[in-house]
């Protein structure tokens, strides 16, 4: 039965274990055994190019910060567009697979001008945010969302859609909509702490 | 004009609730975080308009369809970020209203709104004749560029206002000082 499961939901299943994988070493114990040596990791962060130039030009820092939300905006917006469409909240009138498929692409791009300025940001503050519980509550949030989007939501939702399980359809743009919600409060937090 | 702006500013400031705002740690997070989180429903769909006119984004579906149904929930968002952005004015009113970024923000806010009103006007004008079409006349195009650009302006300088670069008591440039509407020797926080 298990072997079933497995040819079924590979994805989902890997995305089940990558997750309690995480969960267990922020939470079991291992984080505590693997912490202290990551303070290295940081510290050389803080000595790249990016590291050098977020720290050295407040304007610079600033400005990336600015384009981070933008990206944000745009990865917000096709969450909402397409979960919203899911829920039948938003775009009742437009098939739900144009809304996933076409909102998806978008997504991706807001989801990379997050990333690569989020590492900039990382890097210009990387001995703060080693010390703050927010931001590995963020990572962990973000890991979350980006293992459910490609490897739950993704696959999930290329098949047909009106042949699945409406209740699960729903279940999934809820989760969705607050595992993303869930990455951009623990993100804005962080600016607030330490 | 200025001295007018910075005595309502002060006036602002005196009132208890405008003290209760800034002083209060998790009342004015939580309302900056409303109003940054906010810039997803908001700018979001705006960005998502904007693009299926560039082309860009969702280019089979109808363009007025995508703008008609995606106008509520961001006009919506508009309305949560116009209170909070109220909001966190009222709890910092002196320095905000000396800010050079918060002036060419609001600059910029009369603009968009400009942009937008001739943005739909052309739109609901012509629609008909290009709605299928992956990317709209080159008119509508710029109006869409237009909004891109200004509002990405508007997150920037949102953002920088957050920054002292240009207080009113630490900038050494008289053109900044005269811009920001600094009034000699009335400078609080």
């Amino acid at each position: 039965m298990i072997a079933t499961m497995f040819t079924s939901y590979p994805r989902t299943l890997t995305a089940v274990a990558a997750l309690l994988a995480l969960l267990t070493l922020a939470y079991g114990g291992a984080m505590d055994a693997v912490y202290p040596s990551l303070l290295t990791v940081f510290e050389w962060l803080e000595t790249t190019w990016f590291g050098v130039i977020g720290k050295t030009w407040g304007a610079a820092f600033a400005f990336v910060e600015a384009v981070h939300l933008l990206g944000l905006a745009l990865l917000g917006g096709c969450v909402l567009a397409g979960d919203g469409r899911l829920l039948g909240v938003v775009l009742t009138d437009v098939p739900m697979q144009t809304v996933v498929e076409r909102t998806h692409r978008v997504f991706v791009f807001g989801l990379s001008i997050c990333l690569a300025t989020g590492i900039f940001m990382a890097c210009g503050v990387a001995t703060k945010i080693y010390y703050l519980p927010v931001y590995w509550f963020k990572m962990l949030a973000l890991s979350a969302g980006m293992l459910f989007h490609f490897q739950v939501r993704r696959p999930l939702l290329s098949h047909d859609i009106q042949s699945l399980n409406p209740v699960v359809v729903k279940m999934v743009a809820v989760a969705s909509m607050l595992v993303w919600f869930m990455v951009a409060a623990t993100g804005r937090w962080i600016g607030f702490s330490g | 004009m200025n001295e007018l702006i910075h005595n309502l500013a002060i006036w602002l400031d005196d009132t208890e609730w405008s003290r209760m705002l800034h002083e209060s740690y998790y009342m004015y997070n939580w309302v900056e975080s409303t109003h940054v989180l906010t810039l997803m429903v908001s700018l979001g769909m705006l960005f998502l308009i904007d693009l299926r006119m560039l082309g860009l984004a969702l280019p089979d579906v109808p363009a007025s369809r995508i703008a008609e149904r995606l106008n509520l929930p961001m006009l919506v968002g508009f309305v949560v970020m116009f209170i909070t952005g109220i909001l966190l004015f009222y709890a910092v009113p002196v320095r905000t209203s000396q800010s050079l970024w918060f002036r060419l923000k609001m600059v910029l806010l009369v603009v968009c709104a400009v942009n937008a009103f001739l943005f739909h006007k052309r739109m609901n004008e012509s629609v008909a004749t290009w709605d299928i079409e992956p990317r709209a006349p080159s008119r509508i195009r710029l109006g869409a560029m237009l909004s891109l650009g200004f509002w990405s302006i508007i997150v920037v300088c949102g953002r920088f206002i957050a920054y002292d670069w240009f207080d009113c008591d630490t900038s050494p440039n008289t053109l900044i000082d005269i811009v920001s509407g600094c009034v000699d020797g009335q400078t609080r926080f």
